[in-house]
């Protein structure tokens, strides 16, 4: 390997670090709103507890997705360079 | 009946003398106990080898890679004449990457024909309990979209439990410990194919429910709506969300398990890291999913 090599793949791996940190910033914070709000819900009705975890987990996988595609990205960044 | 009061306990107990087996036993990190399938033998060796993850996960995702760079006959195949055909059909590139997938495929479309065949079969009388176990998922799923599309579009239901199903069962079957298992959803071609699907039948409903111009009127009508490029676009960016969602999910999983389970030389974690990545995610992934399609198909049709 040579240095240019080198070079292309110490950034790509610096990038893939970079873009899993940044990318799983508003992931968690998305996730952690919705389930503080389904805390909040379910102690103001205690009876809807169910429907508000399906829509709980069903909104915290939607929000997910731009953590996912960070994931998607530092793959690729590190396997195929 | 007394016997059987505790099945799980059981099973259990045998799974902890397994491990507790295979951590006296593979202490030694060059030496490594192997248990599996080989050629439709079951074998337990203790092997030798110098463990490389980089090799490992080249192998496990990017297997046409694999070969390309070890240059080994594929064995995967079991005879020749078969590598030839798909060589023929999908290229030199792709050959066994695309033949892993569609054996997965099939596997799986197998599984699920077998199992709603010998139900059907007997299906009158009294229920049996697989029989029960499925009306209750096709009941649950039919009071979601009776609730999304209204009482009178339940005729989406057949489509919403079979892509649930689909989903669901592709994703438990990577938990199946035999070498070359792999989940489909775990290659990007078949998310992206549901994916597309989803988004045609959500314009076939569109176009079912207001007319072909009633529905083209939205996007081809500069005055009304001066952004309809950006419409466009939107819905190609409904596949690419659709599918990629439980592409990386599935792939990222399955990846944090190899990586985090070579850590620990394979022993013990690994089913705790199955159990969150395999069962817990690839059930809410599933479902989302389902819901999603459904959410796509609903607001075609309330608006």
């Amino acid at each position: 390997m040579d240095l240019a090599q080198g070079i292309v793949k110490a950034a790509a791996l610096l990038g893939a670090g970079l873009c899993m940190g940044m990318g799983a910033l508003g992931p968690g914070v998305g996730e952690g709103f919705v389930a503080g709000k389904a805390c909040e819900g379910i102690a103001r009705s205690p009876e809807n507890a169910s429907l508000i975890t399906r829509t709980m987990l069903v909104g915290q996988a939607v929000s997910e997705s731009t953590g996912i595609y960070s994931l998607v990205i530092s793959l690729l960044l590190i396997f195929s360079t | 009946m007394a016997k059987k009061k505790r099945p799980m306990l059981k099973i259990f107990i045998i799974f902890f003398v397994v491990e507790a087996l295979l951590v006296v036993l593979s202490g030694n990190f060059s030496k490594q106990i192997q248990i599996g399938f080989d050629k439709g033998k079951f074998v337990i060796r203790h092997v030798e080898f110098e463990y490389n993850l980089q090799n490992k996960i080249t192998e496990e995702f990017q297997i046409d890679e694999y070969f390309r760079q070890t240059g080994e006959t594929p064995e995967i195949y079991g005879s020749e004449k078969l590598y030839e055909f798909f060589k023929k059909v999908f290229g030199e590139k792709s050959a066994i990457g695309s033949f892993q997938l569609l054996r997965m495929l099939l596997i799986v479309d197998l599984l699920l024909l077998f199992v709603a065949l010998s139900i059907r079969k007997k299906l009158f009388g009294r229920p049996s309990k697989p029989q029960i176990l499925f009306e209750m998922i096709y009941t649950s799923l039919e009071q979601f979209v009776s609730e999304t599309l209204g009482k009178d579009k339940v005729s989406y239901t057949p489509y919403i439990v079979t892509l649930f199903i689909f989903i669901w069962v592709s994703n438990m079957i990577g938990l199946i410990p035999i070498p070359g298992f792999m989940e489909p959803t775990r290659n990007l071609n078949v998310p992206l194919g549901l994916g597309v699907f989803v988004v045609a039948i959500v314009h076939i409903t569109a176009i079912k429910v207001k007319g072909l111009w009633g529905h083209l009127k939205n996007y081809i009508n500069p005055v009304k709506n001066p952004l309809f490029l950006l419409d466009i676009v939107g819905e190609m960016s409904k596949v690419v969300s659709i599918s990629f969602r439980l592409f990386g999910n599935i792939l990222g999983g399955a990846i944090i398990i190899l990586v985090v389970s070579s850590l620990v030389n394979f022993v013990v974690l690994p089913i705790g890291l199955s159990m969150f990545f395999g069962i817990f995610v690839g059930t809410i992934q599933a479902f989302v999913f389902t819901m999603l399609a459904l959410t796509y198909i609903g607001v075609e049709i309330v608006e």
